[in-house]
């Protein structure tokens, strides 16, 4: 199998460069590693070019008719960026050279032509073309996968409720607002039968593609385990082991599981590491979630999550988040803090599941002002308004 | 005194153990770097780890999972992986995160050694 020669671009007004170069290195292209096209000015270059759309190395000369080499460069500059070009002077014309350097040629050799010079620079220019495709070629690869997993994690997103659920028993609002890399957190509610409505919120370590798989592979586990298990302890247990297993690298996903129980009020929950939810309630203030005790999840088989229990009285609300609000820094990077989160919702005690999220979400984009989001940025408010009816 | 926006990485051979004290912060630009310095302990066959968490500013989760990662190995050897010095955002952090009820963590650098 004989590959194709390289293809280069020589241009010069003096007729017997041509016959010159064929000769010395009639070698090189005998062997079909290289291969000359000619032009003899600029305007005659920019045509073989377009003719020739694979040749990546030109040779020029300055001084020509028509279209000199330092115009030719410029032109080569703007619609070609990709091409090299190697020029070609009089021994002694350090002006055009500088200029010729300084319009993006990538090296020179003087006149008269050492032809064992300009085989050395042609290799060294070649050397330095390949490598700049590979590093393209690899950043063209790693773009796409990236995009494909931007799309995947849209898919994803994509199924996870986004519209406002509202019934007399219940308001549940969820925003998410993704930073500007693929991650980390993701959000659902879900009703498990007529009476149970089940709120997961989860932020996994790291960002970038590894935290979006880990994400994916968590979202799929959790979805299968809350059917099959009725304690969001057991849940979490069962997603923390098949996580753990062979998770060398330790990412790790904190996870919060609840399900509100309409005929009572109960709220049994497991907090796998995450922050604590608050319980905002309407005739007093704003409680923090007591913790289980529980580790994130996907680093330590084995753990033995626990639930917890609290009563909710109509009128209170729920509010889970991630650490994107409490983190959440402005240009002086202070944070906003879970001490204002937890005055903003004291003032929300009466409001609305959607006012919740809106107030909130607006309370911290004032607060950061056009500082840069580092962080996804998730919350769910769950408003328990009234005893499902038998 | 370290930099407070980089990573700086002291370690300290004491009898029972090696202490290594990450300064400044740890997070996803150079949670690479702490981890090579803990992989380099772990490859000479060090089973005791010590974390001095005296002048570390900030971790992010990046940083958290390399302490994990750790953690998990040397348990696995039948090693031990402890930790001092944890200022009130970073314990807040080790708190809610779960890790404080799994990990082995101590105020003095003395109770720490004290416990080896």
């Amino acid at each position: 199998m004989s590959k194709s020669p390289t293809r280069l671009l020589v241009v010069d007004d003096e007729e017997d460069l041509e016959l010159l170069i064929r000769q010395k290195f009639r070698r090189l292209i005998r062997q079909d590693e290289i291969d000359f096209v000619f032009a003899h000015n600029g305007k005659e270059a920019l045509e073989k070019l377009a003719e020739h759309r694979e040749i990546r190395l030109v040779l020029s000369d300055i001084n020509m008719p028509v279209m000199d080499g330092l115009t030719l460069l410029s032109q080569l500059e703007e619609i070609r960026p990709e091409i090299r070009a190697v020029i070609v002077s009089a021994y002694g014309d350090m002006e055009n050279i500088r200029t010729a350097m300084n319009r993006g040629a990538f090296d020179f050799v003087t006149k008269p032509i050492d032809f064992n010079d300009l085989e050395i620079t042609i290799r060294k220019t070649l050397k330095h073309i390949e490598t700049m495709q590979n590093a393209l070629e690899s950043r063209d690869r790693l773009v796409a996968i990236t995009r494909e997993l931007e799309v995947a994690t849209q898919v994803q997103m994509s199924i996870l409720p986004r519209d406002r659920s509202h019934s007399e028993t219940h308001e549940i609002q969820a925003m998410m607002i993704p930073a500007r890399e693929i991650g980390g957190d993701f959000y659902n509610y879900f009703s498990l039968d007529d009476a149970l409505i089940g709120l997961i919120i989860a932020d996994v370590s790291g960002k970038g593609i590894p935290a979006a798989l880990f994400t994916m592979v968590t979202q799929t586990l959790l979805k299968g385990a809350v059917r099959n298990f009725a304690s969001p302890a057991r849940c979490l247990s069962e997603v923390n082991e098949l996580l753990a297993e062979d998770n060398e690298s330790c990412v790790f996903v904190t996870v919060f599981y609840g399900i509100l129980d309409l005929r009572d009020g109960s709220f049994r929950y497991c907090n796998g590491g995450h922050n604590p939810p608050r319980l905002v309630r309407s005739d007093s203030g704003v409680e923090m979630l007591p913790t289980t005790g529980n580790v994130v999840l996907g680093v330590f088989p084995g753990h033995g999550y626990v639930d917890g229990e609290v009563q909710l009285n109509p009128g209170d609300t729920l509010f889970l988040y991630t650490d994107g609000i409490s983190e959440a820094q402005n240009a002086r990077s202070e944070e906003f803090g879970e001490e204002r989160l937890d005055e903003k919702l004291t003032s929300l005690k009466q409001a609305t599941a959607r006012d919740v999220v809106n107030e909130v979400v607006d309370a911290v984009h004032l607060f950061v002002e056009d500082t840069p989001q580092s962080d996804d940025i998730t919350c769910i408010a769950l408003r328990f308004n009234a005893i499902l009816s038998a | 005194m370290a930099d407070e926006s980089t990573l700086s990485i002291q370690t300290e051979r004491v009898e029972k153990a090696v202490i290594v004290s990450p300064q400044g912060r740890v997070d996803g630009s150079n949670a690479a770097v702490l981890e090579g310095a803990i992989r380099e302990q772990l490859e000479v066959g060090e089973k005791v780890l010590v974390f001095d968490f005296k002048d570390l500013n900030y971790i992010s989760s990046a940083g958290l999972r390399v302490f994990l990662m750790t953690a998990r190995r040397l348990q696995g050897e039948g090693g031990k992986t402890l930790f001092f010095g944890l200022s009130d955002p970073i314990a807040h952090i080790f708190e809610i995160s779960g890790f404080s009820a799994i990990l082995s963590i101590y105020d003095s650098r003395d109770d720490t050694l004290a416990a080896l």
